[in-house]
């Protein structure tokens, strides 16, 4: 590629990045800090700390996010270890089962949660049932306050995060490093603990860290749950009442803050990069076929955990058929009646239809902007293209609030950024917010593409007389396909199920994604929440439809599209 | 140290036999050495005697008892793998201590051992490196040293000198073989470098498709080969297929396609009979050039190419009704003949012609 282009790309993203990403963390940091005289105040900050319900958000919010990330691990951690040891019966298809629930839209999961753990629910009906619980006084499992049935709920969503992490980082691991261990007398668990994990942690901490702040700032979740004293669903309250109060502002600063604060706690205690994968790998990894105990383990243990996953989208499904489900197993009355109503009701079809035209043009822009910074990181010289990288990663680690927040002011009427707000119609910042959010994916998908491709492919077909642009796209983008339908499959599906900035940006009813009429069904009375899991389940359906395509294009091989 | 008997070993992956009915002796303090192309099953037979792969059938003995269900983490060997297998989360210092704290040695004892195991492979005062800073060949030096500190039964090295540019290898393979001899260890040494095994080997074996081809000290494989893939594998050697006329002495006379050559066999028991197939293998250094047709195994050719390597000049002859041509290589050579396309006589002395069954 000639250096003129690809130094025009570089300005290009480094322009999107820093009017979409650098200018709105700003704008919410200024408003934090800034009184309407235009005067430095650290008020808001400190008056934040002064009242207890903001500082028990702010602890339930940690709690929320750490025991996420430990129940997480909990689940992945052994499952991947299994999956690197033994070769069990039907492994590739569990192998890919198990990573399905990320593509799950959890606070839809969460309605189905309520429906099991809830007192008049299934669980409680079942252990009724076995004649192990008293009918009369029925145990709250979800309990005050609610956090367990949040943090299960983000746990089953977010564990296949952690599963592809320590998956990818066992395989990097080069056997000959444990037989080394083997050989001189360290032996099972010890092996375990003094060679195994300590060579994956890196690995360990990549998923973690993800996770950590994706479930620290979660909106979706608690506020299904209606678990308002956490610190998300207070920001988000306190749109209500924006223009005269800064408090939001300085508690999304705070969990900006934090959010680097814990990310920097865990680099250092854990994070420290040991180079194993700089090893040369000699011998490949033998599997040992599972002993007849080994495999009922594994499959058991996989099919438990996605069974357990999926357990709340039945939950939901179920709910979406009943009439009425009070107290029982299963429903009482089945019928057809909610999505017949769902159909006809205005919310809807209109925010199926949204959600489609956001998420695809969010995609869209995603693979352009993804190909091209991984074409100039990868493939070209140019000086400061790590720093183009390290930018393209960095929407992971700051909060999804926080972006939408930033939003959200630069488009206040009076705001340089008003216009992008066409009337009142969202679509040009929300697609813009959704594209910024998941760009990660697709980069590295992209990347992966780039450095598997040889160069000289492309090289060989400028030597026989085809330009360099017409190369790039007649030869490496037709091989690296896969790969970019993959991130672009993952950036479609968690755009679709975006939570933050969906319920923040879009105001009016007839821009409302799926996941705001979603929140807007549950909040409504009568018959609200059934014809809510009608929706959710038809927003399923097309995830499925469009992951199973996508997997049918792809080959068998379905566990390729989540390897982000 | 320990001597090791391997009686019958059999080692299947899937329908594949790796290992094929195997018999070793190797006698204790003996630097015995596994040969053979890629895919021979050298690697697996190392591996199993290690303890990582279980064999099917056989047994593999130290100092006879049988050990070949005995997990790798009891059997006291240890291994110098071909990757190092250095822990990376480790320094110098606690790689090569790792041995020694799973076998509960005291601290103070510890400290001492690993140091003394530093300096034996010149790496001492480097014990808190971490191992991403090293080069290729300290790397190696700590892997030998993580090996020797433990004072295995048997001392197991898997191409330990891949890795490493051709000066380095020379001089580690002396050392390798110093502190072999020093400790008086066992030690199973993997290559598919036959200099390497001839250099510093007590004795080898040379195994092909899973099977023992032969086993014997570096001068007699390399002088007696058995067979004909054992003559090209160790060193070079031209092949011609022939019939065997008649005898007269100690010399057999062969019909081939290049002449009547007399040789003798490369197995002292085995007198091949009039009209046996028989395969003749001549090293090119055994060969000698001359303008004039000698009396005895004259080989008739033209030259095809000459090259001139300083201490030694190589020919070779394009024979008719052969179809490889014959090499040949001219020690201290005086005056070197570029006439390519000229008429020139090989020879050999019978005793440097060898008869092997036909391959």
């Amino acid at each position: 590629m000639n250096k003129g282009l690809a130094t025009t790309i570089y300005g290009i993203t480094i322009a999107f990045f820093a009017l979409f990403f650098v200018y709105p963390i700003w704008h919410t940091v200024k408003e934090a800090f800034v009184t309407p005289e235009g005067s430095i105040t650290f008020a808001y900050i400190a008056e934040l700390f002064k009242n207890p319900i903001y500082v028990e958000g702010l602890i339930n919010s940690f709690y929320m996010g750490l025991l996420t990330t430990l129940l997480c691990l909990l689940i992945a951690l052994p499952l991947a270890l299994m999956a690197n040891h033994w070769d069990f019966k039907g492994k590739e298809i569990l192998n890919s089962l198990i990573l399905v629930p990320l593509i799950l839209p959890p606070f839809v999961g969460a309605l189905g949660i309520r429906q099991i753990l809830g007192q008049a629910g299934v669980f409680n009906a079942f252990l009724i049932d076995l004649g192990l619980m008293d009918a009369n006084a029925p145990y709250d499992w979800l309990g005050e306050g609610q956090l367990l049935g949040v943090v299960l709920m983000n746990a089953l969503h977010l564990y296949p995060i952690a599963y592809l992490n320590i998956s990818a980082a066992l395989a990097n691991v080069d056997p000959a490093m444990e037989e080394a261990a083997e050989n001189l007398g360290c032996h099972g668990l010890r092996r375990l603990f003094r060679i195994t994990l300590p060579m994956i942690m890196p690995g360990v901490f990549a998923g973690a860290t993800i996770i950590f702040i994706w479930s620290f700032t979660e909106l979706g979740v608690p506020l299904i749950f209606d678990f308002s004293r956490v610190t998300s669903v207070q920001i988000f309250h306190g749109i209500k009442d924006l223009s005269g109060n800064p408090f939001p502002y300085a508690l999304v600063v705070v969990m900006l803050v934090a959010t680097v604060f814990f990310y920097l706690i865990g680099k250092w205690l854990f994070g420290r990069d040991i180079g194993a994968s700089s090893g040369r790998a000699a011998t490949g990894r033998v599997l040992k076929p599972a002993s007849p105990m080994a495999n009922l383990l594994c499959v058991s243990s996989f099919v438990l955990v996605t069974g357990l996953a999926i357990l709340p989208h039945i939950g939901v499904t179920l709910l979406s058929v009943s009439e009425q489900w009070y107290g029982t197993i299963l429903p009482q009355h089945w019928t057809n009646q909610h999505y017949l109503d769902a159909l006809g009701h205005p919310l809807t079809l209109n925010s199926i239809g949204n959600s489609l035209k956001y998420a695809s043009l969010a995609t869209g822009v995603n693979v352009i902007l993804g190909v091209a910074i991984a074409y100039v990181v990868v493939r070209t010289k140019l000086p400061g293209r790590q720093f183009l990288d390290a930018m393209a990663m960095l929407p992971l680690a700051v909060p999804g609030l926080v972006l939408a927040f930033g939003y959200l002011a630069m488009t206040r009427e009076g705001q340089p950024f008003d216009f992008l707000i066409l009337g009142e119609n969202p679509i040009l910042i929300l697609v813009i917010a959704y594209a910024v959010r998941r760009l990660p994916y697709v980069v590295r998908s992209a990347a992966a593409g780039f450095q598997q491709t040889s160069v000289t492919l492309e090289e060989a077909a400028q030597n026989l007389g085809c330009p360099p642009l017409k190369a790039l796209t007649k030869v490496t983008l037709p091989l690296i396909a896969a790969n970019l339908i993959a991130g672009g499959l993952l950036a479609f599906s968690f755009a679709m199920l975006e939570v933050s900035d969906s319920l923040i940006l879009a105001e009016q009813q007839q821009y409302f994604p799926i996941t705001k009429a979603i929140y807007a069904l549950v909040t409504s009375l009568g018959n609200g929440p059934h014809l809510a899991s009608a929706l959710g389940v038809w927003a399923m359906a097309f995830l499925a439809i469009t992951i199973v395509g996508a997997g049918v294009i792809l080959g068998k091989k379905l566990g390729a599209l989540f390897r982000v | 140290m320990v001597s090791i008997q391997i009686r019958g070993l059999v080692k299947r992956f899937g329908s594949v036999v790796a290992l094929n009915q195997l018999d070793i002796d190797i006698a204790s303090g003996e630097l015995f050495f596994l040969l053979g192309p890629s895919g021979c099953g050298k690697t697996t037979l190392l591996r199993s005697i290690a303890g990582f792969h279980l064999p099917e059938e056989g047994e593999i003995l130290f100092d006879g008892d049988d050990v070949s269900q005995v997990p790798p983490h009891k059997r006291e060997t240890a291994m110098m793998f071909q990757s190092y297998a250095l822990w990376p989360h480790l320094n110098v210092f606690k790689n090569v201590a790792f041995g020694l704290e799973e076998r509960r040695v005291k601290k103070a004892e510890i400290k001492e051992r690993v140091e003394e195991a530093l300096a034996m492979v010149k790496m001492d005062g480097l014990g808190n490196r971490k191992i991403n800073q090293l080069s290729g060949g300290q790397q190696q030096r700590v892997a030998l040293a993580r090996a020797l500190v433990v004072r295995p039964r048997c001392l197991m090295l898997d191409e330990p000198l891949s890795n490493l540019d051709a000066k380095l290898r020379i001089e580690m393979r002396t050392e390798i073989r110093r502190i072999c001899k020093e400790f008086g260890l066992t030690a199973i040494y993997v290559t598919h470098d036959q200099k390497e095994a001839l250099s510093i080997a007590d004795r080898l074996a040379v195994l092909d498709g899973g099977n023992i081809a032969q086993v014997g000290t570096p001068e007699e494989v390399y002088r007696h080969p058995r067979t004909a893939l054992v003559a090209g594998f160790i060193g070079e050697t031209n092949l011609v297929d022939g019939q065997v006329a008649f005898q007269s002495g100690d010399d057999i006379y062969v019909k081939t396609a290049i002449g009547e050559l007399v040789g003798r066999p490369s197995d002292p028991d085995w007198t091949p009979q009039p009209d046996e197939q028989v395969t003749v293998s001549v090293r090119p250094e055994c060969l000698s050039i001359d303008i004039s047709p000698p009396a005895q195994n004259a080989i008739a050719g033209r030259l095809t190419e000459s090259t001139y390597l300083g201490e030694v000049a190589h020919y070779s002859l394009s024979v008719e009704g052969h179809e490889d041509p014959i090499h040949l290589s001219e020690l201290n050579p005086r005056r070197v003949i570029r006439d390519t396309g000229e008429t020139l006589y090989a020879t050999a002395k019978p005793e440097d012609v060898v008869l092997l069954p036909p391959r």
